[in-house]
């Protein structure tokens, strides 16, 4: 696929200008996604040898569907990091969303109906940030960390702390929670997002537009490219992929937990980051968010696997999220980031 | 009007910018041709700034005209000031640090280089990397790669592929706020050739400065503003160009509040409001 080229040419940038005429393996390594595919290559190795079982057709499809329904969200979260902005409070949309989906169910509202509330619920409140962020001077991380408390407390007012339990017809079951030759059909919704959204951000003007944003507001403002208008557009992007998740998650277990998407908003960030993002915005890569996704995805099911109390999960994901910004500091070099 | 057989490519009369009590502009006019290079100098807070921002279409003047090839204009925005052939070069800030070349030339006008698969509109990208170094080639500027990154450039090649993309996309009038400041003399030096190769290539180009010197020898206008008033308006062609010494005293002339040397006051053009404003600057 050219997009792959593609990417490897705009990774190459940076390399191209300082070591004109290096080798290709060079230019690998200093690959804005290089870090997280080597971190995912890493990841799959030590599990592979240390973990009984994880070599198995049924282990890998369990992270891989840990990495789809977490890449769902990283992709477009990813997207909004570029622009220059953050979104805390993509945990409590997906918390928020399957819970209308869940009591538009038990309201006995239409399926498609119920599904559809849950999305426009979502893009409401996606609209909520992006308009406050890019119209006010309020900082991104300030606004969504608001939104974040406040949709949470919606959550918890409304069910009390209880589930609420639905059942979902076949169609609904095969859309979102099926299975595709033994894998989670939420990974063919995390593949066909990635890709398009790859497509978008290295092969369109509106891509071009997003890394200007994040890279230098004044001069993207200056040369007439609506950056308001591409800020808002991406909040509500991330705000429905994190309803796609509630839904995906509601159908899979049965039922709306409260708790539903708790820490999605960290772990996407840190698969971001650990795919090469950069904090300030301006760059960053759909397939090293991919990588992330999938490092995090082996991570967990490989500690299950080793018979590791979950609680160490958490550690090792700072652990590697610090390795990886070292690491990209390292490889791109001091100049790079400024 | 004014300006309708003047040959002008923009002429701005009596232009007035207050931002509440504050006065940032008051009664500014000159003009300039296609193909003139007018240098607006003045001390900090002189309001080159909010001058820029009018004519770039980030403000509209509270009172004043500004007359574009003849005719009286409102400029509402960025994109009209764009699509009318107005491009500003802001200092530092006129390219995207984390884009290759090809992508900041084209940044904003992907128009330009777009291409159609099954009905969906895409980047072309190899065109776009064609036509980036044919638009650097024109000025001629060298760099090694357009997929290099702007992060790794020298400030004098910063400015370099911004004005070249001002050219490339045939502006009009092309504005740069400070291109000299932050580099050496050698890239200083460059950076003022692209600028007359621009002006050769007809388009109008006003620099603003606040470094007589750099901008002496090119410059076939020169605009003096303190205190949001224009104090001096010099052309080489009609009453020519005072030296540098003479007019770096136009410009400290502020620190003296309502002393006005009178070597210079039959110089004056455009100098039409001598009152210096005390309203907080």
């Amino acid at each position: 696929m050219s997009i792959l080229t593609d990417t490897a040419r705009e990774d190459r940038g940076t390399a191209s200008a300082r070591h004109t005429g290096s080798g290709a393996l060079k230019a690998l390594v200093r690959a804005e996604s290089f870090g997280a595919g080597a971190a995912t290559v890493i990841a799959f190795v030590v599990f592979s040898v240390w973990a009984p079982h994880f070599l198995t057709a049924a282990s890998l499809a369990s992270s891989v569907q840990v990495a789809a329904e977490l890449g769902i969200v990283a992709v477009a979260v990813t997207l909004l990091m570029i622009a220059g902005e953050y979104d805390l409070s993509v945990g409590s949309i997906l918390g928020l969303a399957a819970l209308i989906a869940a009591e538009a169910l038990q309201a006995h509202w239409p399926e498609p109906l119920a599904l559809l509330a849950a999305f426009a619920a979502a893009a409401v409140v996606g609209l909520l940030n992006g308009v406050l962020v890019a119209f006010t001077r309020a900082p991104s991380l300030i606004v969504t960390l608001a939104a974040m408390f406040v949709w949470q407390g919606v959550v918890y007012v409304v069910t009390q702390g209880f589930a609420v339990s639905v059942t979902v017809s076949g169609v609904s079951h095969g859309l979102f929670a099926g299975t595709v030759g033994g894998f989670a059909v939420s990974t063919i919704w995390w593949v066909a997002l990635t890709s398009v959204l790859a497509v978008v951000l290295l092969r369109t003007g509106l891509g071009n537009h997003i890394f200007a944003t994040g890279g230098n507001l004044t001069a993207t403002r200056s040369l007439g490219v609506p950056v308001r208008r591409i800020k808002v557009g991406l909040f509500v992007l991330t705000a429905l992929t994190a309803a796609l998740v509630g839904i995906i998650q509601l159908v899979r277990f049965g039922s709306a937990d409260p708790t539903l998407g708790q820490n999605v908003e960290l772990t996407a960030i840190a698969a971001a980051v650990i795919g090469g993002t950069r904090l300030q915005g301006g760059s960053g890569t759909v397939l090293g968010t991919a990588f992330g996704c999938l490092t995090l995805g082996f991570i967990e099911v490989g500690l299950q696997l080793a018979s590791v109390p979950t609680y160490f999960y958490q550690g090792l994901v700072g652990l590697i999220l610090l390795a990886a910004v070292l690491v990209n500091l390292y490889l791109r070099g001091g100049k790079a980031e400024r | 009007m004014t300006g309708t057989d003047s040959g002008l490519l923009l002429e701005a009369v009596d232009v007035h910018k207050r931002f509440g009590t504050v006065t940032a502009l008051s009664g500014v006019s000159f003009g300039i041709g296609p193909g003139e290079v007018l240098a607006l100098l003045g001390d900090n807070g002189a309001g080159k700034s909010t001058l820029i921002k009018v004519l770039s279409g980030v403000h509209v003047p509270d009172d004043g005209t500004l007359v574009w090839e003849g005719a009286p204009i409102t400029i509402g925005s960025p994109r009209a000031a764009l699509d009318l052939g107005i491009s500003v070069v802001y200092q530092d800030l006129a390219l995207v640090d984390t884009l290759s070349i090809y992508r900041n030339v084209f940044l904003g006008r992907e128009d330009a280089v777009r291409t159609r698969r099954a009905g969906v509109p895409l980047l072309d990208v190899r065109r776009a990397r064609q036509e980036a170094i044919r638009c650097l080639a024109a000025l001629g500027v060298n760099v090694a790669s357009v997929d290099t990154k702007v992060r790794d450039l020298s400030g004098g090649e910063r400015q370099a592929i911004a004005i070249a993309r001002a050219v490339y996309f045939e502006s009009k009038l092309l504005i740069l706020d400070e291109p000299t400041s932050a580099l050496s003399l050698k890239e200083s030096r460059r950076v003022l050739e692209y600028v007359t190769s621009a002006s050769k290539a007809g388009v109008a180009v006003i620099l603003i400065t606040h470094n007589v010197h750099s901008i002496h020898a090119i410059a076939d206008k020169i605009v003096v503003l303190t205190r949001g008033t224009v104090v001096g308006s010099f052309a080489r062609e009609s009453g020519g160009i005072p030296d540098v010494g003479e007019i770096s005293q136009l410009i400290d002339e502020e620190l003296v509040p309502t002393t006005t040397p009178s070597g210079v006051s039959d110089a004056r053009i455009g100098g039409r409001n001598e009152k210096t404003n005390h309203s907080g600057r």
